[in-house]
């Protein structure tokens, strides 16, 4: 038998207290994880009591006991009381990760509070060398517990000793005036003693050794999805109950009280979205915005859609493989990543003096659609090299030409990548400011009146080319461009705004609504094409 | 004679190996061992083919008479050139930009490598089935009335159907006869429209011989195709390729020397470098062949 290897029992018993532990701290630790969350993100307030106990208190409270109960099962296990099946030692990596996290902590302490100078460090010091001995020397029940078990036993003590409460305040001494308030602080830390509490109380659940290492990863790995997914929720929460109020300013229902469309008057009027900005106003709004941001995709969509899937098919079924197609693939990936800002000076320079000299809304179509296009080229080539040959071999024996062969099955098959490129490129293009703010929008603020109307602009000419569109040579605004003029300006909203930051935010509501819907259609299109291909 | 035998061996590593095993100086190929005279009329035949990808020299020199309506087996090592050689008849590997053929090969007596050869023609009337089964990932009905659809042969476009002109009917025929025809109809005739990936693998190999011959084909070439298949699906397209050859040429290449002697009324021995060094009736092949390779190869001791 190997030196240290432990034989193990096939089925185990009497452990279920014991686990019971390390479970209700494995519960405790992503209790506090969601809660230093929330409070990082002003969910909660840190200086509201919760029933009447501070939560900083409850904070301090909740981490002594996950300390406590970690280094309890450490010591348990340590002692023959639990039975696990530690490795001998928890290895350099936790040694290391240990050793700063409590030189950093001490650190700060010291320096903090005890204003020692440089001696400070050399007790930091001393006692990172000590964490990083404690870790790696002792078998892993004690190494893996104790440092991380003690750190939070430690935060846990700042915070119900009030050392730091919510009224405490970091001054950095930068040269820049800097100060870390408690409401960043007290978060972060409990954030920090939380992950390795439970990283060590998910090993003692795994009962160390491989399967705790294993119990260990997993802990990390939810925690970190769980609050990726959970940073984007609050964003999205965060702009929609900041939003709603200004989007429900002045709403009505009733019969007849909205704008008629076609000749009906609708039941609900909601100023914001159905007004422009003008004087004499009630309420402002922002529809022409709303209207030229439409306008903006579907035309960039229009021109860039055909030129980039008919650029694919090129590359990957007539061209060559060789230089050109290199050269093209790297210009494109260039294009891709090309600043926004360098597409609008192009759409400034070049197009604006070929479509009547001024800034209009074809310009900033035609603007977005070149920053589309590589996206589209891009995806919609990938999506072809995936389809098999043996799809264009099968073809090409029945007799099929080429070309039919591309349209009836190769691009078929290549669409929900195609859509999928559109899809992530209408989501960028859709946000930009940049360009359009020096190719398309004319006045801040455009009074309703004035909205974008494409489809009713279209003029039959008597000359040729026998149709005209006027309102696609119309400088206009759009939802990215008015809310950068907002912030930046505030201009032109004069007194007929309650609050202009609401006005803010129910824009920026507004736009992620329109990017949302444009997501919407994108993934049923997908889901179309996808059912058609694969179910029929 | 023993000039041109070094030189292949310097080409490719394999003949090496070949050399290596048998021990001894490479056999001379006899021309009289491709000697196969037959009743009927010739289908294919071939002069001098030879095919290079790049530098390899896939082919070399390869003369063979398919006669009409029977079966063909193509046997041989891996990398001997026999998929080259099938790909030859169809012209497919006019696909592949680093082929150069040279020789001649005639369907009916007309050469199919000449300036003018209408290649959708050529495609119709030899058909094709592939190693692993290919089904697009449409409908069943779709796979079937594909290429008559695409040759203009069926038209049940939205224009038709608007114009009273729609194919409907011919389309269900042709759909029906062509499963028929591939012994799937049974297995699949209520369920046409379901998408044809999610049959099994031995039913999407007969759907993919039913599209083949859906455009009428006057040969079929068959590429391995069983290879993929478990051997309960390999016996049902074996019963199948026999039955086929009563109305069409068949002509199939295959690693499985028993599927050979079983389906097949004469054999082809491809043997590395792209030769053809024995032809015949495939119980002389099988039971008597003239070569001492060829012998080899068949009772396993090599290959």
């Amino acid at each position: 038998m190997m030196a240290g290897a432990t034989r193990t029992r096939l089925v185990s018993r009497e452990t279920s207290r014991a686990n019971a532990v390390a479970g209700v701290a494995v519960v405790l630790a992503a209790i506090l994880f969601a809660m230093s969350l929330a409070a990082l993100f002003e969910v909660i307030p840190i200086s509201d009591p919760i029933a009447g106990i501070p939560v900083v208190a409850i904070l301090g409270g909740v981490l002594m006991l996950l300390g406590g109960a970690v280094i309890a099962f450490g010591l348990g296990s340590y002692l023959g009381a639990v039975e696990t099946q530690p490795s001998p030692s928890a290895g350099v990596v936790a040694a290391a990760a240990f050793g700063i996290v409590w030189l950093v902590l001490v650190g700060i302490a010291v320096g903090r509070f005890l204003s020692l100078g440089s001696a400070g460090w050399i007790v930091a010091l001393f006692v990172g060398g000590a964490a990083f001995a404690v870790t790696a020397v002792p078998r892993e029940d004690i190494g893996s517990t104790l440092p991380a078990g003690a750190a939070c036993l430690l935060v846990g003590a700042t915070f119900l000793t009030g050392a730091i409460g919510p009224e405490w305040v970091w001054e950095l001494d930068f040269e820049q005036t800097a100060s870390l308030t408690a409401e960043f602080v007290i978060p972060v830390a409990t954030l920090g003693a939380a992950l390795l509490a439970g990283w060590a109380a998910a090993k003692a659940y795994g009962g160390f050794g491989a399967r705790g290492r294993r119990m260990g990863a997993y802990l990390l790995i939810y925690l970190n999805a769980g609050s990726i997914v959970g940073v984007l929720f609050l964003l999205l929460a965060f702009t929609t109950f900041r939003g709603l109020p200004g989007l429900f300013t002045g709403v009505e229902v009733g019969p007849g009280v909205g704008p008629s469309v076609f000749g009906i008057a609708l039941p609900v009027s909601l100023p914001f979205v159905m007004n422009g900005v003008a004087l004499l106003n009630d309420f402002q709004g922002v529809l022409p915005a709303i209207v030229g941001t439409i306008w903006l995709v579907i035309g960039a969509v229009l021109f860039a859609v055909p030129l980039g899937v008919g650029a694919a098919i090129f590359l990957t079924e007539y061209a060559e493989y060789g230089r050109i197609t290199q050269i093209v693939e790297v210009a494109t990936n260039g294009l891709w990543s090309t600043p926004s800002i360098v597409f609008g000076l192009f759409g400034f320079a070049f197009l604006i003096p070929r479509f009547g000299g001024g800034k209009s809304l074809i310009s900033g179509m035609l603007t977005l659609g070149f920053m589309l296009l590589p996206l589209v080229l891009i995806t919609s080539r990938e999506a072809m090299l995936a389809v098999p040959d043996e799809y264009r071999d099968a073809s090409a024996a029945l007799g099929v030409s080429k070309w039919q062969t591309i349209r009836s099955v190769v691009v078929p098959s290549a669409l929900p990548g195609v859509v999928t490129g559109v899809i992530l490129g209408v989501g960028r293009i859709a946000g930009e400011t940049a360009p359009i703010l020096l190719t398309m929008t004319g006045g801040t603020f455009v009074p309703g009146g004035q909205t974008v109307d494409v489809i009713g602009g279209f003029e039959f000419t008597a000359a040729p080319p026998f149709v005209a569109n006027p309102e696609l040579l119309q400088a206009t605004t759009a939802l990215p461009f008015q809310l950068y003029a907002l912030i930046t300006a505030g201009v032109g909203l004069g007194d007929n705004v309650a609050s202009p930051e609401q006005f803010q935010w129910a824009t920026a509501f507004v736009l992620l609504l329109v990017v949302l819907s444009f997501y919407a259609i994108g993934i049923g299109a997908r889901y179309y094409f996808r059912r058609k291909l694969n179910h029929e | 004679m023993s000039k041109t035998t070094t030189q292949t061996t310097d080409r490719g590593g394999t003949e090496d190996t070949v050399e290596t095993t048998t021990g001894e100086t490479v056999e001379q190929v006899r021309e009289e061992w491709r000697d196969y005279s037959f009743a009927g009329p010739t289908k294919i035949g071939v002069e001098d083919l030879d095919v290079y990808y790049g530098d390899d020299h896939a082919l070399d020199g390869v003369s063979m008479e398919i006669p009409e309506q029977s079966v063909t087996a193509l046997i041989g090592p891996s990398g001997c050139g026999k998929s080259t050689f099938l790909r030859c008849l169809n012209r497919m590997n006019d696909r592949v930009s680093s082929a150069r053929i040279d020789g001649s090969v005639t369907l009916d007596g007309e050469e199919i490598y000449q300036e003018g050869v209408n290649l959708v023609e050529l495609r119709k009337r030899v058909g094709m089935v592939f190693q692993s089964p290919n089904p697009f990932p449409k409908s069943i009905r779709q796979n079937i009335a594909y290429g008559p659809e695409k040759h203009g042969d069926i038209n049940t476009g939205l224009l038709a159907r608007l114009l009273g002109r729609s194919d409907e009917e011919a389309r269900e025929e042709l759909v029906e006869r062509c499963l028929r025809d591939a012994a799937l109809w049974d297995e699949v005739n209520d369920r046409l429209d379901d998408n044809s990936l999610g049959l099994s693998g031995g039913q999407q190999q007969r759907l993919c011989i039913a599209r083949c011959l859906s455009v009428d084909p006057e040969v079929i070439l068959m590429d391995e195709p069983a290879s993929a298949l478990d051997p309960i699906a390999t016996a049902k397209i074996e019963d199948l390729i026999e039955g086929l050859a009563e109305d069409y040429t068949v002509v199939i290449v295959t690693h499985n020397m028993q599927q050979a002697a079983r389906i097949s009324d004469q054999t082809a021995v491809f043997l590395t470098g792209g030769k053809l060094v024995e032809y015949g009736d495939t119980d002389q092949v099988f039971e008597d062949p003239r070569s001492e390779r060829v012998e080899d190869y068949i009772t396993g001791k090599f290959g």
